[in-house]
This record gives C-alpha cells, sequence and structure tokens, in this order.
C-alpha cells in the first residue's frame, strides 16, 4: 500500500493530526516585544563600537609597529647606503665590469 | 494584537526601523509574532524553548534588515529566515533511538493499532494522540526529509511553496519526500510485523 493512499494508515493518521486545532495564543507574550527590539539594537551598536575600537586599536600597532621597525633598523639602513657610496659602480665579480674599469682606466 | 487596531504599514515600519526607531521595531514584532510562532510550533526541535527559538529568527531579522530587497514581500521572507532557524536547530539535535511500542502512550499504542490493523478513521476523540503519534514518527526522519513531510502532509503546501519557504529547488523537495515516504513505509511495515508477532 502505497503512503498516499487514503486507507493506509499514515495518511489516515495525518487526517486526523490536521484536525487538531492549536488553541493556544499567537500573540507574542508580554514584554517579549520590548525586551527583544532592546536586544537588537544594544546588539547592534556593540558590534558598531567593537569595529570601531578594534580598527583604532589597529592602526595604533600598526603605527608603533613602523616607528620601531625604522628606529631598530636606522643604523642598518644608514650603514648600508654608506658601504654603496663607497663602493664603485662596478665589481670585480662581474666580467663586464672588470671590461669597464679597464676601459676607463 | 486587537482586532480593531489599524493594519500595519509595513514599508513605513521598516524604515523607521532602519532608522533605529525602537517603537517601530516593537510593532514589527508584535506585528510578525503569529506569522513567527506557528512556524516555530510546527517544527519546533525537542528540548528547545519555543520563546527563545522565536526570540533567535527575529535577531536573525533585525540583524539582516538591510539585506532585505523588497523582492518578496517582508512576511515570506521572516518566514524563510524562521525556517531555516528550525531546519538548523532540528540538524543540531540527536537523533531519537528507534521507535518502539514501549514508548507510546496507552491512547497513541491504542490509535497505532487500530490503524493498522483496521481500515477505519481515527476517531475524532483520538485526534490529539494521532497528532502525538505523527510527530513521533517524524522524529525517526533525517531533519530536513522531517521538514518537508511536516510541510507536505500535515501543512499540506504545495512543493513550490515549499521551495519558496526553504529555498530548496523543487527537485530537491521531491528526492526528499520520496526517501522520506520510503522510511516511513518501511516503519509501517515494521510495526505491522511487530504486531503480527
Amino acid at each position: 500500500m502505497n503512503l498516499k493512499d487514503p486507507k493506509h494508515p499514515w495518511t489516515r493518521l495525518t487526517a486526523a493530526a490536521r484536525t487538531v486545532v492549536d488553541d493556544r495564543d499567537p500573540a507574542a507574550p508580554y514584554g517579549f516585544a520590548t525586551r527583544l527590539s532592546a536586544i537588537a539594537f544594544t546588539q547592534e551598536r556593540t558590534m558598531t563600537s567593537l569595529l570601531e575600537r578594534f580598527a583604532l586599536r589597529a592602526v595604533g600597532v600598526a603605527c608603533l609597529l613602523t616607528m620601531t621597525t625604522i628606529a631598530t633598523n636606522y643604523s642598518v639602513v644608514t650603514n648600508l647606503f654608506a658601504e654603496r657610496e663607497e663602493t664603485p659602480l662596478t665589481t670585480t665579480d662581474d666580467p663586464v665590469g672588470e671590461i669597464v674599469d679597464v676601459a676607463s682606466s | 494584537m486587537p482586532d480593531d487596531a489599524p493594519p500595519l504599514d509595513l514599508a513605513g515600519c521598516l524604515a523607521r526601523v532602519r532608522q533605529r526607531d525602537q517603537a517601530a521595531a516593537r510593532e514589527l514584532v508584535e506585528h510578525l509574532h503569529p506569522l513567527v510562532i506557528r512556524i516555530v510550533r510546527s517544527h519546533l526541535p525537542r528540548r528547545v524553548a519555543e520563546e527563545d527559538l522565536t526570540q533567535e529568527i527575529f535577531l536573525k531579522m533585525f540583524t539582516r534588515l538591510e539585506q532585505y530587497q523588497g523582492a518578496v514581500p517582508f512576511p515570506h521572507w521572516v518566514s524563510r529566515i524562521a525556517v531555516t532557524t528550525c531546519i538548523d536547530h532540528l540538524r543540531a539535535q540527536k537523533r531519537r533511538p528507534e521507535f518502539r511500542w514501549a514508548d507510546l502512550s496507552e491512547t497513541e499504542a491504542e490509535v497505532l493499532d487500530n490503524v493498522i490493523t483496521n481500515e477505519n478513521d481515527v476517531p475524532a476523540n483520538d485526534a490529539m494522540a494521532a497528532h502525538e503519534l505523527v510527530h513521533k514518527l517524524l522524529d525517526q526522519l533525517k531533519p530536513d526529509d522531517q521538514l518537508v513531510i511536516r510541510l507536505l502532509d500535515l501543512q499540506q503546501k504545495s512543493i513550490a511553496e515549499i521551495a519558496q519557504l526553504t529555498g530548496w529547488n523543487q527537485s530537491l523537495i521531491k528526492v526528499r519526500a520520496f526517501r522520506a515516504r520510503r522510511k516511513l513505509q518501511k516503519l509501517f511495515q515494521e510495526l505491522q510485523k511487530k504486531e503480527r508477532s
């Protein structure tokens, strides 16, 4: 017997179940809407302020990291530039450089 | 909501809610509560309080309000949130152990025995027992299949209406309905065998 058959036990059970009327009140319980709207708006505001706070903190941390990096690596960077100024434009390791050096001397 | 209350201007109310008007939000909740509670009560998972689930649905509605573009009527949009939230809870709950005669109340066992052994309709005074029995039998199905059968056989919705409510495509709903009916059919066959033995 098919489940869609009107004589099938399932069909008869569901037909009877459908006759049950839910007489519970569908209206919102007292204070439910007020509480809910308050929670909804508070939640929204908390999320926004959290985002703002985290964004500001992120900017602060990024600035601090940049300053620290510059401070700790300042001497290394200046030395590097100084070394570059001292070294000739061409090196002896480079065969093309050697030819240029020979030609210029 | 009293019957003599003027009809709610939904568009205006939504606009005010978007401007964070708490009174409008209250009005909206009160207006939509009967719709949401009906869905919650028909798909309420075990061990979940209906008020908690209703609150969760409304909070989702407020959070996603900016996403509502007006492509479907607002109550339909909220209904879909309600149905999908119920599905999520149904999926999260553990499946009930095997269906047993011993777990039924005396009236439920009697009603089941009657529908299995004869072809008479269930008497009107046993409708509540039949209702409970149907829900216990549905608990044996997978959550998605349960939902489809509840909507098809109890609420007598069409496949197109279920597709609109759940967001599933019609072929998937038909597959789920077929799978659920096959499982129920098997369950009835087992119950009949047990009844005979």
